[in-house]
């Protein structure tokens, strides 16, 4: 399998404290890994590193075979990495149909205030085709033009993965998709994911306290505590090593 | 080396008094999140009641007790309850808007009161400026400057002991933080808001008396211009830190002086200095101050969640009936306006509406980039005034018609666009303001004062254009003309509004980091809208001044960015209609209020800004939505998905 993310040594510190410490992953192109650990392990650090919201004191991130350190965060959006967010990040004042508009219109890149002064700006039939059938496939159609406030923080989720998923990227980051939301929603959301995989072979990088969500979703999966990699294997492996039992449950036995 | 100290000695004085202002903003700024540029107006406030009490034969010290001790703080306390408490949580552009409301509302209330320019030779609070006390390396130090370092100093350690030793002191500085998260720990965060304003006040108060000497009358805009300095102090120390903020100021003050003595005396460069120079200390500590930046780019309270969203657009939630019904009767009501302004409406008449049609375009600009893309301009008249200059000297160097100078002024000022937003634009919504407004500072002390530019007060004239055999001479064409280019505008800003550039700024609104995510480029994104803003501004200035056929830098002074903004904040920047009402708005009021009425009244129109800051916090979606949405509420035929409840 090729690799499509490499993680090589990442290390970040916030003052004294080693949020991230030389931390090494992969992620092959298609595969679906998790990284789980205890809240404070550094997870959404490492997710804020892979998308450039956040520049790693050391280490180098490859996504693709090239360096992706120093680019912004839309250039590496452009290349392929989605995520979504642990706290909802949402347009304020815009529909569910507006929010994977605008991210399906990133596809054709900048360049768009003369098509727009031009009036050349409405969706075209294949743009609205796309976005309606991310609409069919996140079973939002009753809600597709309502306003974003107006969505449950479970909607809001799935607007959240239909926003990140419409680019068609080949890495997608979910940060805890399942917070916030019933067992039934995220049973659910678990399918969504499962359908994207299955379909476009998406690469999937999941960060996830609900266990159950990342059986029924990742293969494989690393373990962060505290900044550092404590363990990693097929996920069976993962919950049997003794400092992964420590660490989550405070015992060596 | 001698010079160096004979110049920059007198400069501690002005540094204390920037050390003073810088403070004040960091305190204010620190507990109710309100960047107060109505810091200056305040200092002149109590330097006019001290002046005022002092010619009615009170003694020194009650007049400052009055001034100073009780006025100043009194002051806060009034703003405070009325005003800032309300915004504490509402976003950049409300807080920036009541401010500014202050800024213009307090000098004009006192100017109408005690008469502009009439206040000459101020009093001195304690040491007399004409006795020099002392010599320092060769400077000789007048009563003025000796009483202004000593009482600075004085309330310098004061207000560390404050900070450093009393639980109000240390509350403060929670407040800071999130003032609704320090509510939950048990303390009346109103008290506290309060007593830090008073203080700040206090501050300002003092800094206004002690200063005040040193200007041969008292005038509102000396004061006002302390504003960049003082906002240079609060920034050097990064907004949060007092002694920072201090020794920010005094540096400031004597560097400022040093290098006006190297400076050649009575040149452009050196009469604009003061104003001048602290912009681009601001402008580096905003560019180099990383901690700065982090600051002014997180604008919100962590518990901000718990506020209900702003209220949604009168066009997202009408039904199609009574938008279609809308559209007919604008159509309607447009044409009917246009033809009876071509026919029967009389010549001064003509004039005044097609002046509203011109600022009407100005504040589309506005809303171009305050409504749709939340970015804040201080500097839109400068703008305005770039483009008027630059199609006036085209065509009185180059014979160049104003047609083209409109183009060609729109395309000048969307350059300069660029290049005041470059720098700025990395940092968040109030660090561009300042930015802003420290530009339109300079230009109008430096920029507009040269002959090639806006030649000062004595200012340029401009033709009316002429194409071909169709003259714009008359009043009638000039409408014509002028109608055209603002449906031109419209358009523009019409089609953005609907096209990709529309959903990428409001997603930019949204959520920065999740517009970055999807790939949006938010810093080109802001860019290109900041020059086409400035652009449409430049544009709207060129015809203004071919309108008036003779234009000044006053024509363009800050003051008046700071009007617009406020103007159409108040009455709808959300909207490419609330532009045309705002420009109806302005124009109307003040035709009315300075030529119609009695001069005295004429004052009356900085008040109604202050007003309408006060009602523009009570419905940030501007007034014409607020009103709309009342009479849609008692409409029959409203679309079912329109009501947020349903």
């Amino acid at each position: 399998m090729t690799k499509l993310l490499e993680i090589r040594s990442v290390s970040v510190r916030f003052g004294g404290i080693h949020a991230l410490d030389d931390v090494s992953l992969d992620v092959g192109a298609g595969e679906a890994v998790g990284l789980i650990g205890p809240n404070g392990a550094g997870k959404t650090t490492l997710f804020d590193c892979i998308t450039g919201v956040r520049r790693p004191d050391r280490g180098e991130i490859r996504f693709d075979g090239k360096r992706i350190d120093s680019l912004p965060v839309h250039r590496r959006s452009r290349l392929g990495i989605g995520r979504t967010f642990q706290r909802i990040e949402l347009f304020a004042g815009m529909t569910t149909r507006d929010h994977l508009l605008v991210a399906e219109r990133e596809r054709g890149g900048d360049g768009r205030l003369w098509r727009d002064l031009l009036g050349r700006g409405a969706p075209t039939p294949e743009e609205t085709r796309r976005v309606d059938s991310m609409i069919t496939e996140l079973q939002l159609e009753d809600f597709a033009d309502a306003q974003i406030e107006s969505l449950s923080l479970g909607q809001g989720r799935l607007v959240e993965l239909g926003r990140a998923l419409i680019p068609e990227p080949r890495l997608l980051l979910l940060d805890e998709p399942s917070s916030g939301l019933d067992s039934r929603e995220s049973a659910a959301l678990a399918d969504v994911v499962n359908d994207v995989r299955r379909q476009r072979d998406t690469a999937v990088l999941l960060v996830e306290h609900d266990l159950d969500l990342v059986q029924a979703v990742v293969d494989r999966a690393y373990v962060l505590d505290l900044g550092r990699l404590i363990a990693s294997g097929p996920l069976a492996d993962v919950f049997a090593d003794t400092a992964v039992r420590k660490a989550y449950l405070g015992d060596g036995t | 080396m001698s010079h160096l100290l004979s110049y920059g000695i007198p400069g501690l004085a002005y540094g204390c008094v920037f050390a003073l202002l810088g403070m004040g903003l960091v305190l204010t700024y620190q507990t109710s999140g309100v960047f107060n540029l109505a810091f200056g107006a305040q200092a002149y406030a109590s330097a006019v009641a001290f002046y005022v009490c002092v010619s009615h034969g009170w003694p020194i010290w009650a007049a400052f007790l009055l001034a100073v001790v009780f006025g100043a703080p009194a002051l806060g306390v009034l703003m405070q309850i009325g005003l800032f408490r309300l915004v504490r949580t509402k976003p950049p552009l409300v807080k920036l808007v009541a401010a500014l409301g202050m800024l213009i509302a307090i000098p004009a209330v006192l100017e109408a009161g005690f008469g502009a320019g009439q206040l000459i030779n101020p009093p001195s609070l304690w040491l007399s400026p004409s006795t020099i006390y002392l010599h320092v390396a060769g400077a000789a130090i007048n009563g003025t400057e000796l009483s202004i370092v000593i009482v600075t100093f004085s309330v310098a350690l004061g207000c560390s002991l404050l900070f450093h030793f009393t639980q109000i002191g240390l509350r403060m500085k929670a407040m800071a933080e999130s003032p609704r998260m320090v509510a939950l720990a048990g303390v009346n965060t109103e008290a506290v808001g309060i007593a830090s304003w008073m203080l700040s006040s206090f501050l300002a108060g003092l800094a206004g008396v002690l200063l005040a000497p040193s200007f041969g009358g008292l005038q509102a805009t000396n004061f006002t211009d302390l504003l960049v300095a003082a906002v240079a102090a609060a920034a050097a120390g990064s907004l949060t830190s007092l002694p920072y903020a201090f020794l920010g100021g005094i540096l400031l003050g004597v560097a400022e002086e040093i290098l006006g003595g190297y400076l050649p005396s009575g040149a452009i460069l050196s009469s604009g200095l003061r104003p001048g120079f602290p912009f681009v200390v601001l402008l580096g500590l905003l560019l180099f101050l990383p901690g700065l930046r982090r600051r002014w780019g997180k604008t919100d309270d962590p518990l901000a969640g718990c506020d209900p969203p702003p209220a949604a657009l009168m066009s997202t939630v009408s039904g199609p009936l009574f938008r279609q019904a809308s559209r007919g009767t604008i159509l309607l009501l447009v044409g009917g306006f246009i033809a009876s302004v071509l026919t029967w409406v009389s010549g001064s008449w003509v004039f005044t509406i097609t002046q509203a049609l011109v600022f009407g375009i100005v504040f589309l600009s506005l809303v171009l980039l305050t409504g749709m893309s939340g970015q804040i301009s201080l500097c839109q008249a400068t703008f305005a005034g770039v483009g008027a200059f630059t199609a006036g000297q085209l065509a009185a160097h180059f014979n160049l018609s104003i047609l083209v100078g409109l183009l060609v002024a729109g395309i000048v000022s969307a350059a300069i666009g660029v290049v005041v937003a470059l720098p700025a634009l990395r940092l968040g919504g109030l660090a561009l303001a300042l930015a802003t407004l420290a530009f339109g500072l300079l230009a109008d002390n430096i920029g507009f004062q040269y002959s090639w530019s806006g030649n000062g007060q004595s200012g340029i004239t401009v033709p009316r254009p002429q194409l071909g055999p169709i003259n714009f001479t008359s009043d009638r064409s000039y409408f014509v003309l002028v109608c055209i280019v603002l449906a031109l505008c419209v358009a523009i800003v019409t089609a953005i509004a609907r096209g990709t550039t529309g959903r990428q700024l409001a997603a930019l609104r949204g959520s920065e980091l999740a517009a970055a995510s999807i790939g949006i480029n938010p810093a080109r994104l802001k860019v290109v809208v900041f020059a086409l803003s400035a652009g449409i501004a430049g544009v709207g200035g060129a015809l203004y001044a071919s309108l008036d056929q003779s234009v000044s830098a006053s024509d363009f002074n800050t003051l008046i960015s700071l009007v617009l903004v406020v103007v159409v904040a108040t009455i709808g920047v959300y909207t490419v209609e609330g532009a045309i009402e705002a420009g109806f708005a302005y124009v109307l009021l003040n035709t009315v209020l300075t030529t119609d009425l009695p001069s005295q009244y004429s004052s009356l129109l900085e008040l109604l800004f202050g007003a309408g800051a006060i009602v523009y916090v009570l419905h940030p979606e501007g007034v014409v939505e607020y009103l709309k949405r009342l009479v849609l509420e008692h409409f029959p035929w409203r679309h079912p998905a329109g009501d947020p409840a349903a």
